[in-house]
């Protein structure tokens, strides 16, 4: 007569199943399984929230990568950037935006609903100054993305005795292995793009209307063009067209 | 209770033992210190190495180098040779709250430095006193210092139970209770350190070991030898009236190091740099501290002194961590001169461990995050490096920014009984501000703007809408303000936030829409 086959015991017997259902009902949607940093790992990609780009950029700008937004003024790098650093902070990721530009708005910011306090605003005096406030952010890990802002209209404003950093191709190599390093998105904006093949995404972009509306008018949004213009996980050359709302007709 | 008992540290050779803990690439080399700089200075200290080579101590330096070609001479530093001594008592706090660093030594105990601890129920700790003893010697051997440690009844006899251990190799010594008179009878009378007079005079009377001292009558021996006599007695009869051991709250810790050539530039600096803040680190790992916030001194040639302060967010013991912040700050504020001495100060702060958020991703560490905001902050400026904040304010350039600290504001907004905001996003159109202003040129037909020149947009004006008006500061002649604002879209497909100041009576473009 052969022995009786072995009891096997599951680690996960129905009364874990009901403390977890138990733990989802009272804690709702606060809950998640698995931290949202592991989900970005997981896919890989920091969501914009506006779907025209999510959608052209296959789910959004990479995590661990150098990523690039360049485009003339009213091109709508801001927002974009701006929408990326949204969505990250009301996920409870803490996000920097490296400010060379000294642009930052934190009322539009606030206004698009980023967690302002989530938000580590640096405002270096010059562009190379910005380049070592990158490093040291990247270095620092746990930083979900690092926003650099170098398009202050840049060439014409800055002082022509500060170099511009993509005069030297070996900064953005050292960027992107640093980002490669720690998991962290960088996101640069310039009026062109300059970080040239060291960019694992490049994003053009171009106004393409604004509209204007109603009786007194209001400036309502801006529509614009997104191309792919580098992509080294995907295809390239790529377009969406993106309005962008300044909901004054809502307020 | 348990009998008291007290233990000794001791260093027999301080100036050479703390030579070796700033340079432990120096260990097993004929290395000599001597008194003073120039070829006439007499050597107080020589390593074994040295010995070795014919090198003893008392000779000049000259001689010194004649015996041996490859002779190391280093001149005695006080600064040294004071952290050394704070770190031997560092060393007897991580074992016991009551200890007390002994005053230097005179004669031939000169270079000694002894740190006497309570070891009353120690066993309790300990399996035995010799294993106390023994941990006590690593622990010491550890923060770079060799030093002997015996166990005893009382302080004297402790003392001289250590003294009697000779080289300083981390030998211990255990003087049972009860057997304190068996083990100092055969000591030597050196080892109670008399005075050149005293021990010139036990000499000639014959008397060479404590047990021939306490043989001799009190009353005899006070009335030819005087009251120092007497006491030198007590101390062989290993009586201490002395009170208890003090419990020093001492948290304040401090390296300092003087530099045989001043230092000018900012490499080398930081290699000494990186020395002294890993001592530092070692003390206050045996203490089971963390580094606060760092005094760093600068001696300056020419006698000037360049003191700072250096803030670090979260006590740590990282020493890359802190090395950053000092190297930041000195690149960023550089010193006025070559430098010829560093003091570093810091109070040992408990460390603080990081709590994890349940329901948010982890983000940088409380010291990663406090390196980042300190190393920031010395590139930029403490007033351009926070949180954003909305001004409190209608001023259009109005700016705000707040301390960073997310994981504050998430138990504050739980306080208050918020949660974090939810809601549908939408794709919202940002502003660039201009600080400062663009001052424009601006051609109009009535109210509307016609053509705009200036360094950011330039040629017709193709849709405007506008103007809404912002005032205030009205009660105040210097802060007040009326501005008129205008979207406006030019030619070249620029949206840009036009304003006329009313107070400065000129056109200038403070933000583009993109």
């Amino acid at each position: 007569m052969s022995p009786p086959p072995p009891k096997v015991r599951t680690a996960q017997g129905p009364g874990v199943e009901g403390a977890v259902a138990g733990l989802l009902r009272d804690l709702g949607s606060q809950l998640q399984r698995g931290s949202a940093a592991l989900a970005r790992e997981t896919s890989g990609r920091l969501a914009t929230g506006i779907p025209g780009i999510d959608a052209l950029l296959a789910g959004g700008f990479p995590a661990g990568r150098l990523s690039e937004i360049a485009g003339p003024p009213s091109s709508g790098r801001t927002s974009v950037a701006q929408a990326l650093l949204t969505h990250a902070t009301r996920r409870g990721e803490i996000v920097a935006w490296v400010d060379a530009a000294q642009a930052f708005d934190p009322a539009s910011a606030e206004a698009a609903g980023a967690a302002l306090e989530r938000v580590l605003w640096v405002r270096p005096p010059e562009p190379r100054t910005a380049i070592r406030c990158c490093q040291c952010l990247l270095d620092a890990r746990g930083f979900a993305l690092v926003v650099l802002d170098l398009s202050s209209h840049t060439a014409a404003r800055l002082p022509t005795s500060s170099p511009s950093p993509s005069a030297s191709p070996s900064v953005w190599q050292r960027l992107g292995r640093m980002a490669a390093g720690t998991g962290t998105a960088l996101v640069t904006l310039s009026l062109e793009r300059t970080s040239g093949v060291f960019a694992d995404l490049a994003l053009s972009m171009q106004p393409t209307r604004a509209h204007f509306s109603g009786t007194p008018q209001l400036l309502e949004g801006l529509e614009i063009e997104a191309i792919v213009s580098r992509q080294r996980s995907g295809p390239a050359l790529r377009t969406a067209a993106v309005c962008l709302s300044t909901g004054s007709r809502a307020a | 209770m348990s009998p008291p008992r007290t233990a000794c540290l001791c260093v027999p050779d301080l100036p050479l033992a703390a030579e070796l803990r700033a340079r432990p690439e120096w260990a097993g080399l004929p290395l000599a210190i001597a008194s003073a700089s120039g070829p006439r200075a007499e050597i107080v200290s020589v390593s074994d190495e040295a010995i070795r080579r014919g090198v003893r101590r008392g000779n000049t330096v000259t001689h010194a180098r004649a015996a041996c070609a490859v002779l190391k001479v280093r001149i005695a530093s006080p600064a040294l040779e004071r952290a050394a001594r704070e770190a031997l008592l560092d060393v007897a706090l991580s074992f016991s709250p009551r200890a007390v660093l002994l005053p230097p030594a005179s004669g031939a105990f000169a270079a000694e430095a002894a740190v006497l601890l309570d070891a009353s129920g120690i066993t309790a700790l300990f399996r035995s006193e010799p294993g106390f003893a023994t941990a006590l010697a690593e622990r010491a051997r550890r923060l770079g210092l060799p030093a002997n440690v015996a166990v005893a009844g009382s302080r004297s006899v402790a003392h001289l139970a250590a003294r009697k251990l000779s080289g300083g190799d981390g030998a211990t010594l255990v003087v049972a209770a009860g057997t304190e008179m068996e083990f100092l009878g055969p000591l030597p009378i050196d080892l109670l350190d008399p005075e050149d007079t005293l021990a010139a005079s036990l000499t000639r009377f014959g008397i060479r070991t404590l047990r021939e001292l306490l043989s001799l009558p009190p009353r005899a021996l006070s009335t030819r030898l005087g009251p120092r006599a007497l006491a030198l007695a007590a101390l062989a009869r290993g009586v201490s009236d002395d009170p208890p051991l003090p419990a020093p709250a001492r948290t304040r810790l401090v390296e300092a190091v003087d530099l045989d050539h001043a230092v000018d530039r900012l490499e080398p600096l930081l290699f000494v740099l990186q020395g002294l803040l890993s001592r530092l680190l070692d003390r206050l790992e045996v203490r089971h501290l963390a580094c606060g916030d760092l005094a760093v001194s600068l001696d300056l040639t020419g006698g000037g002194r360049d003191a700072r302060r250096i803030g670090v967010a979260a006590p740590t013991r990282d020493l890359r961590v802190l090395l950053r912040l000092v190297h930041t700050a000195l690149e960023t504020r550089a010193p006025a001169a070559a430098i010829e001495g560093l003091r570093i100060e810091t109070e040992g702060l408990s460390l603080r461990s990081d709590q994890l958020d349940l329901f948010r991703p982890p983000g940088p560490s409380q010291t990663e995050l406090g390196r980042v905001l300190a190393e920031l902050s010395s590139l930029c400026g403490e007033d351009r490096v926070g949180a954003p904040r909305v001004a409190d304010h209608h001023h259009p350039d109005a700016l705000a920014l707040e301390r960073f600290d997310p994981s504050g504001c998430e138990r504050k907004r739980a306080k208050d009984g918020g949660g974090a905001a939810a809601g549908d996003l939408t794709s919202t159109l940002a502003l660039r501000v201009l600080r400062p202003p663009v001052t424009a040129q601006v051609r109009r037909e009535g109210e509307r703007p016609r053509w705009i020149r200036s360094a950011i947009v330039n040629g017709p004006v193709v849709r405007w809408a506008g103007p809404w008006r912002t005032t205030g500061g009205w009660w105040s002649q210097e802060g007040r303000f009326a501005f008129d604002h205008y979207d406006v879209l030019t030619s070249d497909g620029t949206v840009s936030r036009l304003r006329y100041d009313h107070v400065a009576r000129a056109w200038q473009i403070d933000g583009v829409y993109d």
